[in-house]
Parts: C-alpha cells; sequence; structure tokens
C-alpha cells in the first residue's frame, strides 16, 4: 500500500505530468508518420526527446517543489526515512519511463502494421536503450532537486549538460595528442550519462565484440547495461545522502 | 508536568514523558557564513510533557517556538542537547509512528481530493487497506469532511485545509500532536469542533503542544502555558501560574502617597494617589498580609479590588519583561 501510494504520487504531483505524457507520444507518432524513419533514425529521436529531455520534465521540482511548499515536512515526520522516500520518488520516475516507452512502442507498432511503412527492426531495443538513459537522468535530476528549490533541477541540469558536456568536447579535440586528452574522453564516455555509449550499441557499432572483465568474456550489451544501472545508482546517492541528513525547517518564527 | 529551562529531568521522566527535551539548543548559521551571524533560536531548553496534557506554547515572533515544535518533530537537528519522543530520539522510525504533526501552512497536492490525501497518509503509516478505510470515514465523521471529501484539494479554502491537515495529523490516533496555528481560518464552529477533538485526545492520554499566537483560543483549550523569549522558556505552568500576576486596587479616604512609602516596598507600589493606590501582586494570598499592614499604619481603606490579568495581559507583560 504504500510503495502503491508513493510510486502514484510521482504521476499525479503536478497535472502538467499527464500532458508531457501525451505530448512526447504524439512527437513520436507524428515524427514516425512524417518521415517513417528507419531504425537508427528514430533510435536516435527517442534517445534524446524520450532518454533524456522527457526525465527532465518529469522530474522537475521532484522533491523541491516539496521542501519549497513545506509539504515535505508533513511527509517526512511520518514513518518513512527521507532515503526511502528519495528511492521511491526515483522509482515513480523509472516506472512512469518504462510504461511510457512501452505504450510507445506499442502506438509505433499499430502505426506500422496499419500504414505497412518504416521498419521496426529493433524497435525493441532502442526502446529500452532509451530507457536506461533516461533513469541515469532521472537519478541526476533527482538528486539536484534535493538542493534546488522548485523546477531548477531540471532547467540547470540541462545547462550544465550543454555547458560541461561542451567544454570537456574543446578539451578533448585540443588535447587529442596527450594523455590527458585520453583520460577526459574517458571520464567523458564512462562518468557522464551513457548517452553516446548506448546509442553506439543501438547502432549495433559492438556486435561480435565481447568485453573482457576479471578474465570473463561478457556480451558488450549486458555490459553497457549494468553500466547504466550503475550509473543510476552512483547519481542517486549523493542525493540521498544529502537529503537524509538535510533539515526541514517548516516556519521558522 | 512542564520543567524549568536548564533544569535536568530524572530518568523516571525520561521514561514517563511523551516529550523530554534536554538543554536544546538550537543555532541558525548560514553555510561559509561568520558565527557572528548566527541565530540562536533555542538555548538550553529543558521541558517534559506527560501524557494527556495539552500545552499552550505562546511567545512574540522570533521566541523559538516553531523552532522547537520542528526539533521535537524531528525536522531539524539540534546544535547541543536532544528531544525524545515516546522515550525515542526524535527522527527514529519509532518516534514517528507516536507522532502527529499539523504546520501552519498546510499543503496538498492539488490533484488529490481530501480522500486521496488521507489515504496516502494513512499508507505512509503502514496501516492496512482495511485500517485506512476505517480511519478516513472516522476523520470524516469527526472532522465533518463530507462535503468536500471528493473535491481536489486545489480548489480547498484556508478553512478546509486546516481540517483536513488536522484530520491528516491524527490519522494514527498520535500520542503526540504538533499543531502549529491550528485554528488559522476556521471558522467558529470549526474552531469548537478542534477544541471538542482535542479535548476527546486529550482523554485519550495523547499529549498534545499548540503553538499560537491566538491567545484567547488557546485559554480555551488549555490551562498550560510555556511562555517563550529570544529562545528560552521564561514561565511555564497551568493557568493560575501563568496568570498569578494582578493588580490590587486599594481605595483610600486620603495618604495614599505616604502611607505607600511608609508601609510598603517601592517594588509593589505601581501608582499611588492620595485616595487610590495600584499595588502589584503575584499571588493573591499576599492580599490579606497587605490590607492588614495598610489597616495597622492607619489606612482607612473604602475599598479593595483585586484584578486578575488576562492571558492577553500575561503575555504583554512577560514580553516587557523579556525586553527589560
Amino acid at each position: 500500500m504504500r510503495a502503491y501510494e508513493l510510486l502514484r504520487e510521482t504521476l499525479w504531483r503536478r497535472r502538467y505530468i499527464w500532458i508531457v505524457h501525451v505530448v512526447w507520444l504524439a512527437l513520436y507518432v507524428m515524427f514516425w508518420w512524417l518521415y517513417y524513419p528507419d531504425p537508427e533514425e528514430f533510435g536516435g529521436v527517442l534517445f534524446l526527446s524520450g532518454g533524456f529531455l522527457l526525465p527532465l520534465a518529469l522530474s522537475a521540482g521532484i522533491i523541491g517543489d516539496d521542501i519549497a511548499s513545506g509539504r515535505i515536512c508533513v511527509v517526512l515526520t511520518r514513518p518513512l526515512r527521507p532515503g526511502t522516500l528519495f528511492v521511491y520518488r526515483l522509482l515513480g520516475l523509472s516506472l512512469q519511463g518504462a510504461i511510457h516507452f512501452l505504450l510507445g512502442g506499442i502506438v509505433i507498432l499499430v502505426l506500422h502494421v496499419v500504414t505497412r511503412k518504416g521498419s521496426t527492426e529493433g524497435l525493441a531495443f532502442w526502446l529500452f536503450l532509451s530507457w536506461l538513459l533516461f533513469n541515469t537522468w532521472a537519478a541526476l535530476s533527482t538528486s539536484s532537486s534535493v538542493l534546488l528549490k522548485r523546477s531548477h533541477n531540471s532547467l540547470l541540469l540541462l545547462v550544465a549538460f550543454v555547458t560541461i558536456g561542451g567544454v570537456l568536447h574543446i578539451l578533448i579535440w585540443n588535447l587529442r595528442n596527450y594523455a590527458i586528452g585520453d583520460v577526459l574522453k574517458g571520464i567523458l564516455r564512462y562518468g557522464f550519462p551513457p548517452d553516446g555509449l548506448l546509442r553506439d550499441l543501438g547502432n549495433g557499432e559492438f556486435e561480435e565484440k565481447n568485453v573482457t572483465l576479471a578474465g570473463l568474456d561478457l556480451p558488450r550489451a549486458l555490459v553497457y547495461t549494468v553500466h547504466s544501472l550503475l550509473l543510476t545508482v552512483v547519481y542517486a546517492l549523493p542525493g540521498i545522502l544529502i537529503f537524509r541528513k538535510k533539515q526541514f525547517l517548516s516556519e521558522r518564527d | 508536568m512542564l520543567q524549568e529551562a536548564n533544569e535536568p529531568t530524572s530518568g523516571n521522566d525520561a521514561r514517563e514523558a511523551v516529550v523530554q527535551c534536554r538543554r536544546l539548543t538550537k543555532v541558525y548559521k548560514k553555510l561559509l557564513s561568520s558565527r557572528a551571524k548566527a541565530v540562536r533560536a533555542l538555548n538550553e531548553v529543558s521541558l517534559s510533557v506527560r501524557p494527556g496534557q495539552i500545552v499552550g506554547l505562546i511567545g512574540p515572533n522570533g521566541a523559538g517556538k516553531s523552532t522547537l515544535l520542528n526539533l521535537i518533530a524531528g525536522l531539524i537537528f539540534p546544535t547541543n542537547g536532544d528531544v525524545t519522543v515516546c522515550g525515542h530520539p526524535a527522527r527514529s522510525i519509532q518516534a514517528r509512528q507516536s507522532l502527529g504533526y499539523m504546520p501552519e501552512h498546510p499543503v496538498f497536492l492539488g490533484g488529490y481530493s481530501a480522500r486521496a490525501t488521507l489515504r496516502y497518509h494513512g499508507a505512509l503509516l503502514g496501516l492496512s487497506r482495511a485500517t485506512i478505510a476505517d480511519q478516513v470515514d472516522k476523520s470524516v465523521q469527526r472532522l465533518q469532511l463530507q462535503e468536500f471529501i471528493d473535491r481536489p484539494c486545489a480548489d480547498f479554502s484556508q478553512g478546509m485545509k486546516q481540517r483536513l491537515a488536522l484530520g491528516v495529523a491524527m490519522l494514527n490516533e498520535p500520542q503526540l500532536l504538533l499543531l502549529d496555528e491550528p485554528s488559522n481560518g476556521l471558522d467558529p464552529v470549526g474552531i469548537i469542533q478542534l477544541r471538542d477533538l482535542l479535548k476527546q485526545l486529550q482523554d485519550t492520554g495523547a499529549a498534545v503542544v499548540i503553538s499560537s499566537h491566538r491567545l484567547g483560543e488557546l485559554e480555551k483549550l488549555t490551562g498550560d502555558y510555556m511562555f517563550m523569549h529570544h529562545g528560552q522558556i521564561i514561565t511555564f505552568g497551568d493557568n493560575a501560574m501563568a496568570r498569578r500576576a494582578g493588580q490590587l486596587l486599594v481605595g483610600l479616604e486620603s495618604n495614599g502617597p505616604r502611607l505607600a512609602e511608609t508601609l510598603l516596598p517601592a517594588s509593589k507600589v505601581l501608582e499611588a494617589s492620595e485616595t487610590e493606590l495600584a499595588l502589584a501582586v503575584d499571588d493573591p494570598a499576599e492580599v490579606p498580609d497587605i490590607v492588614t499592614k495598610l489597616a495597622e499604619g492607619g489606612a482607612r481603606i473604602t475599598q479593595v479590588v483585586l484584578q486578575h490579568e488576562n492571558i492577553e495581559e500575561t503575555f504583554l507583560r512577560l514580553c516587557d519583561e523579556g525586553r527589560q
């Protein structure tokens, strides 16, 4: 009952969340209808809109709203650890993402069957990869929402991503002949949300190229999936730790 | 029983008390700001609230009332000292199971109805589906929420929000209820209902701590006041203690100033005219002594009137004393 209510809350906390889901699904349909894209093109759109922008839109103020309004003060006087609340907020987002991509997949399949145009090859894989990316951004955004009031977390992440990503790319280009360039490249590729990594995976660039980890020969898809899930946990941890230690003053007289 | 500020409490009290604060200090300091800019909101406050007690927390703005409530609710950490609720550290899961909290400005999810809000909080309390349904029905009955139980909270007036917040706070029939300005926005019927509800809750052995500026309302709810000023408990106790101070008006035929000067300590004399003395009395038991002393000193007394302070006058007097 508690889990159900905490997950449900993430969907009902703001009225526009339903609208966001519907608009995004409509975007997929329009893109399909207008361009009948090949799997790679459609994968790119899913990544940008569903994997990156959608979690930012859905997680705007996911904890900051409650902190700013003071609602958190009543919620946290319940027998519930702040860390648990954080995890349920993130799980709620992740569940919304899963259902969103499932619905998106069904809509595209129906369109494909009806129009007999375009290709649905690898669609399920692209949807899964988009969901993995969605989770990493959702975790980053939820963590930043502990620190930033209202919806500033999403906006700040967007600005930070563009700024830091841009600076790193410039640095990597200029330092491409030095060892530090490779280090920066590694940080960008494995420490940042795995947009590029998962897109490459979706494009089939790593087929038949396994990864050897601790003496084990593992499929690259599995390694990158685990990597994305681990990044989600790593991005969530600072938020949980700060939230646990944060003080919430309902009203100072 | 409320205990004096700075006075440590016994271990036995700690076991029995619903709330126990020991040398509680809270200093607000912004990150990277200097120590000089820190605000000491509470200063070594010790108190104990026993089951069935309703305590009215009063004091001017900035006295530390809300800080104290927030510390008991476990929303903030003390800088020094400790708080226990029903024997468990504040902020622990066990303490929160015994606690109901109503903030000054309750906020609910706009898209949720009152029923959904109550159900949500029931779930957070870990109640079963059947118990939640039962508790929601009870809340609807006792707070008369029937009219708006299925309306979205976004459409609620302040009074409706207050009622719902009270329902949310009382959902688990808590052993400790913390209320911050509970009568804000309530109509007269709502205030009477609130009073009745708190009395009912008191009868079940629950303790209630109410912070309010509405002294008249508070007076009808409780006899126990805790007056706070500059982060300290200035006075505490029941009606008689909080309102013990009064003014004794003694009517005389003549010679008021001379009699006052020769027979009474200067600290007792508030005003002295030829035909009337206004004297400060801390306890009504002092009155016979004063009258006897004046009569024996040759005063021809025409009238004796003891004026008690009401709670507002007490509040203003304590504020003045606090400022001095």
